[in-house]
């Protein structure tokens, strides 16, 4: 008996060190749990980068990057009618000190982008909690959630207790750090008030409370409940109650004369200029092979532009599939991008020969790694529409970079029993 | 007039009002009686302190939500107008309890005071140790001014309708301004990025909420504002005229949970609950 309680107790102690440790940071935010036609086919995130992954406590990073909005918009997503663009942390772990879009401060949410189109971001972040952290980008869309972008893990050294964010109000009131701005009046006032209604509740409580009282109730003797000192005494408190109100509220008006009301409403943003694009791409046929965690791509490529083009990279969900041998391909992932978002095997294709000024020829290419599966990508073979999306990039000779959407129907195959 | 004043003033023409009753006296309950009562009333206060904390916590948590757990959700319109309203209701229903069977009048108090304790216990332990978030962030309101002149208002004229009238009135009025004292500080502008901004936009920026985007705040969506900036005093008055109506609901709602209803021992019910498998048998 003695020996299964002891296993018991192990076994508890074990949870709850278990659950100690699991909840001592967050490992992940959930980014894999949002379904494939939403990472694949909404927005697409490229050129991100960090400029930092190690900063000190109170030490600025910013987070640049673009995205398109895909064209071939799920029809189960609303449109990007109000985004709003932030960061996706566990927490406040860091804080944002300015965000913008298109160069348009980002405070406040967007209206109407436009689905076709580029946007640049960057956000200046600073480091509050001590930690390992995974960042993203996140653009938010009104009826859809937050899409984030590739995340990145920033170690945040030093002590929290050192973090400030200092503001001068535009009446010339300095703050030297928001984060504990106001609270401490906050409490006085609650104290006053719990201070109030404690007097209240203790006036009646010491007294005989429930039983007694209502016995006498019970016997028609109101008048032993509630004494004229009852009514003199609550009269009294009721009017000290509203001297408190106004009187602190005239108060407060004569300390902060010049006020403001929350600022709210959206923004409105012109997308960056269309990008030169020479090449025109028709899927023609794409299928996943599950058990080769692989997607093969067949595309009718068209060269419009006056110099030949070598397939750079297929992009999608944040994966990237890179060309290892079109040229330039060693300096397209840059040093800091996540490198559990980067297929180590690149990207095949059927035929390297590059696409020839006015020159239209079907390409294959295959996209294969087992990031598909661990990042959870899979199940767009179980969406309703069965669809993909992604950006394919080229490059001609002189490392001019292009970028076309593609998208269509994709099949799957399965294993065979 | 109800029917417990109505005793009351037949009791005192029968000359049974006595000027050195008191209510242990009256209530005939012996020395030791008294002892268990009172330890009975202290596990009852321990009880209804833990039950409502949670309760009322629950309830604003789920109608009035961000608008009372984020700074920058404290606007000059909806927050003065909906939180109140939510706020009234069970502190009327406890209002009914404490009132009808103990002539006490501070179940206003009571709830407003479970409601303080409720969140100076979940707001900096979910937001402040947990996850990191400054406590002004999530500063909450508090409504224990209107509450005290809710009781006192009951406690006056002793009648549900008055009290609903002028108590669930002035609740929602002094909502406001007993708050103003507490949020002004955070309605001073900054200017950000080349924006004007409140103290209260600038936390909720600095601080990000993921799941949280700045367009889900509903800051003065309607056309209240047509009266300049005195759209909390319209939204503290017309809170006031639907917490008449809330606290008159809540009251009788109040009343009947309270309320214990038996069904009759016949030979139907006793069918329905399978102890007789034929009510005709039984008959």
């Amino acid at each position: 008996m003695i020996h299964k309680a002891m296993k018991m107790f192990t076994l508890w102690l074990g949870l709850v060190v278990l659950a100690g440790v699991a909840t001592e940071s967050a490992w992940a935010h959930g980014e894999r749990s949002q379904e494939p036609y939403l990472r694949t086919r909404t927005v697409q995130y490229y050129d991100v980068h960090y400029d930092k992954q190690t900063v000190k406590v109170n030490e600025e990073f910013t987070l640049v990057g673009k995205f398109r909005l895909m064209e071939d918009w799920p029809d189960a997503v609303s449109l990007p009618e109000t985004v709003f663009l932030s960061a996706y942390s566990p927490g406040p772990m860091i804080t944002r000190v300015e965000s913008y879009l298109n160069g348009v401060p980002a405070r406040q949410s967007f209206s109407k982008l436009e689905l076709g189109r580029d946007y640049e971001f960057k956000l200046i972040m600073k480091g509050r909690i001590p930690g390992r952290h995974h960042i993203h980008p996140l653009l938010s869309i009104e009826g859809s959630g937050p899409l984030v972008g590739p995340g990145q893990w920033i170690e945040v050294t030093g002590s929290k207790a050192d973090y400030v964010m200092p503001v001068t109000t535009l009446n010339g009131l300095k703050i030297d750090n928001i984060e504990f701005y106001g609270s401490a009046r906050a409490l006085k006032w609650y104290g006053v008030w719990i201070a109030l209604a404690a007097f209240w509740l203790l006036f009646w409580l010491v007294r005989p409370l429930l039983l007694p009282r209502w016995m006498a109730l019970q016997k028609g003797r109101e008048d032993v409940l509630i004494s004229t000192r009852d009514v003199t005494v609550g009269v009294i408190l009721g009017v000290v109650v509203v001297a408190i109100t106004f009187g602190g509220y005239i108060y407060a008006n004569k300390e902060y004369p010049y006020v403001v009301p929350l600022q709210a409403g959206t923004n409105k943003v012109d997308p960056l200029p269309l990008p030169k694009n020479d090449v025109k791409v028709v899927v023609t046929k794409a299928s996943y092979d599950v058990p080769g965690r692989a997607m093969y791509v067949t595309a009718r490529m068209t060269n419009n532009g006056p110099e030949a083009v070598s397939i750079l990279e297929f992009a999608t969900a944040n994966l990237r599939f890179v060309n290892l041998q079109a040229p330039g391909a060693d300096k397209v992932i840059s040093p800091d991008y996540p490198r559990d978002l980067v297929a180590r095997g690149g990207m095949g294709l059927t035929d390297q020969k590059p696409l020839m000024p006015g020159e239209t020829r079907e390409i294959k290419f295959e996209a294969s790694d087992a990031m598909w599966e661990v990042e959870r990508l899979v199940s767009f073979l179980t969406d309703v529409d069965s669809k993909f999306g992604g950006l394919l990039f080229f490059v001609d000779k002189s490392g001019n970079r292009m970028m076309t959407e593609i998208g269509g129907p994709i099949l799957p195959t399965f294993t065979a029993l | 007039m109800n029917t417990e004043t109505l005793q009351h003033l037949q009791g005192a023409a029968a000359g049974q009002v006595h000027a050195k009753d008191t209510v242990i006296s009256v209530s005939g309950l012996s020395p030791k009686a008294l002892h268990f009562s009172r330890v009975f009333e202290l596990l009852v206060v321990a009880a209804i302190i833990m039950l409502f904390a949670g309760a009322i916590h629950l309830h604003v948590l789920l109608l009035a939500g961000d608008w009372d757990m984020f700074l920058d959700w404290k606007d000059r319109q909806y927050w003065p107008l909906l939180t109140p309203v939510v706020m009234i209701m069970f502190p009327a229903a406890l209002q009914a309890i404490f009132w009808t069977y103990f002539r006490l009048p501070i179940g206003a108090t009571v709830g407003a005071t479970c409601l303080m304790l409720a969140v100076s216990i979940s707001r900096p332990a979910s937001f402040m140790w947990w996850t990191d978030y400054p406590l002004n962030l999530v500063l909450p309101a508090q409504m224990i001014a209107g509450a005290i002149v809710l009781d006192v208002i009951l406690l006056v004229f002793r009648n549900a309708l008055f009290t609903a009238i002028f108590g669930g009135f002035a609740f929602a009025f002094l909502f406001y301004p007993s708050n103003y004292a507490i949020f002004a500080p955070f309605y001073v502008p900054v200017s950000h990025q080349g924006m004007m901004a409140s103290m209260a936009d600038m936390i909720g920026y600095v601080y990000p909420r993921s799941a949280t985007p700045e367009y889900i705040r509903i800051i003065e969506r309607g056309t209240l504002r047509t009266f300049g900036d005195s759209a909390s005093w319209v939204s503290a008055l017309f809170g006031g005229f639907i917490c008449i109506f809330m606290h008159y609901a809540w009251w009788y709602l109040g009343i009947a949970m309270s309320s214990m209803k038996f069904l009759p021992n016949n030979a139907k019910v006793m069918a329905l609950m399978g102890t007789k498998s034929d009510a005709k048998a039984g008959a």
